[in-house]
């Protein structure tokens, strides 16, 4: 990352795909061909049972918080406009967990068990997942 | 599990003043730290002949400290991490002695916390490219040690309905402990409304839930006990040790298991189990308080309470000078000084000699008056066996058990 830009990801061998697939439009999960458990963040072997056959599947985008917090001390100057933002634990309904933003409405109102899709950020070369409430759904 | 309960002592303690602004290099601090512990035990430098510290890249290493001190190493490494290291290198130095690689260790720790290097947003660590994992967290602003505890925290909350309120009263307590410590930063008593009302850095954290930031360098020294017997001070045992001890998941411990579990889930059998006792049997523990939640969270994963009542443990004045099992009686991180976990041993030490460098004028004798008004003494009545529940980063944790 730069000083003043927020972090861009730097695709490596093991997240490549993934990121190619968000440029796409698609938010990508690992699917282990032995246990069957999804995986989330993209690695070389299933961390749940050793397995090297693991497939890329497509995730429906919709999910459910686990956690949340609002972020109001910016760790970088390149997040000092967005103070107050929230970020959450986000269940996906496929069964894997991963981190984002929940961007649009007060961040105060986030809470756990909302229920949230996903949408993209387009920043410097890369999309990243976000994520908004859903809506009719959580409270 | 195998133990080597009461085979070695810890013999020395020493530190720098704890200051927002040493101008000193880390080298020259960890060498006056070493030198007070060596001091302190009643050791020379010819003494001592292993040599662990720990860093992140942020500190002097052992080959250039061990020198300015006249000391020739028999066994010397230095470790990368931070807080959870304190425990686990008293228990590498045990190790390392029954190996038979050296006889005498001096555990060091030297850091300018507040003005080199700063472990939160700003400061030289902020600069640094973001490796391709991190990617998992790093692009959505979480990067701060207060921003990657907090979903553990906020979890805890609705899990359980800890509260705010509950919770400053870790550092209302203390807050109590340092203003009875002349070396503390933050001597000054807060209240439970003063926490709650401080500005927000990262919900649930407000600003006095965090630790300040410090620079500072310590040592322990660490020996046998038939060494430690020839030796100045009452030696202090070491009863029981774990290091490190981890969740399933060290990188994204999110994704694995409750994110409202600790290390301690895992850590608590092997140091209990080392040193033969329970919880019951700990007179005052030392907690890693980075940030008031942790400390709550550490004490119920060790069992001084049931899982889920933290708050309700924290706040019920069993954790402050007086109370049933007083927790860092120095002021900890949260007010004497931010170290990485190796001023809450050191204080532990100090407690077991009955020598707590209070505001009694005959403390260095052992002689105190338990009276815990400001100023006064921070002493702990007849203390025998002390617990320390190191911390770092959320998923990993180190224990260690003392006795008198
Ligand atoms: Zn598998």
């Amino acid at each position: 990352m730069t000083a003043e830009g927020k972090p861009v990801p730097v695709p490596t061998a093991e997240t490549r795909h993934y990121w190619t697939a968000c440029r796409e439009g698609v938010l990508s999960y690992q699917h282990c061909l032995a246990c069957s458990r999804p995986q989330f963040y993209p690695r070389t072997l299933c961390v749940g049972c050793g397995g090297a056959r693991l497939e890329w599947r497509a995730s429906r985008g919709l999910g459910t918080v686990h956690a949340v917090t609002v972020v109001y001390r910016p760790p970088t100057a390149a997040f000092r406009p967005e103070v107050p933002y929230a970020v959450a634990l986000v269940d996906l309904d496929e069964g894997f967990r991963m981190m984002a933003n929940v961007v649009g409405g007060a961040p105060e109102t986030v809470a756990i068990g909302d229920r949230v899709r996903l949408v993209w950020e387009q920043r410097g070369d890369a999309v990243l997942p976000q994520f908004t409430r859903a809506e009719g759904g959580g409270r | 599990m195998k133990s080597l309960r009461d085979k070695y002592c810890i013999v020395g303690v020493g530190e720098t003043e704890y200051s927002r602004g040493s101008g000193r290099t880390t080298r020259a601090m960890a060498v006056e730290a070493v030198r007070n512990a060596i001091l302190d035990a009643g050791l020379t430098p010819r003494d001592v002949d292993g040599m662990l510290d720990y860093q992140g890249g942020d500190s002097t290493l052992a080959n250039w400290v061990a020198p300015d001190l006249g000391v020739r190493l028999n066994f010397y490494m230095d470790v990368f991490g931070g807080g959870s290291s304190t425990e686990a290198l008293v228990g590498l130095a045990t190790g390392a002695i029954e190996a038979g690689m050296c006889h005498t260790v001096a555990i060091y720790r030297s850091m300018n916390g507040y003005s080199e290097f700063r472990i939160g947003g700003t400061g030289v660590r902020a600069a640094q490219p973001v490796r391709s994992l991190d990617l998992a967290q790093v692009p959505f602003g979480m990067r701060s040690a207060g921003q990657n505890f907090a979903m553990t925290f906020m979890r805890h909350m609705y899990e359980y309905g800890t509260t705010s309120e509950q919770v400053a009263h870790v550092k209302a307590a203390h807050s109590t402990h340092a203003s009875q410590n002349p070396k503390a930063l933050l001597k000054e008593r807060v209240t439970v409304e003063d926490v709650v009302s401080s500005r927000w850095i990262v919900k649930p954290l407000h600003l006095l839930d965090c630790c300040v930031e410090t620079d500072n360098a310590t040592c322990v020294i660490v020996t046998s006990s038939e060494r430690a017997r020839d030796l100045r001070r009452r030696p202090v045992h070491i009863m029981g040790v774990a290091g490190r001890v981890s969740k399933p998941r060290l990188d994204f411990h999110w994704a694995h298991g409750p994110i409202t579990r600790v290390a301690g889930y895992y850590a608590k059998d092997i140091v209990f189990g080392q040193a033969g006792i329970g919880p019951e049997d700990v007179d005052v523990t030392g907690s890693y308080d980075a940030f008031t939640f942790t400390t709550m969270l550490q004490l119920e994963e060790y069992g001084f309470c049931k899982k889920g009542e933290g708050g309700q443990y924290v706040s019920s004045g069993i954790i402050e000078l007086g109370g049933k099992r007083p927790n860092n009686t120095s002021g900890g991180h949260l007010c004497e000084g931010y170290t990485h976990g190796m001023n809450m041993v050191i204080e532990n030490v100090r407690q077991l000699r009955g020598t707590v460098d209070d505001y009694c004028p005959r403390a260095a004798e052992g002689v105190h008056t338990y009276d815990y008004a400001p100023g006064r003494c921070r002493q702990v009545k007849d203390a025998e066996i002390t617990m320390n529940l190191g911390w770092a980063i959320p998923p990993t944790g180190s224990a260690l058990i003392l006795h008198r």
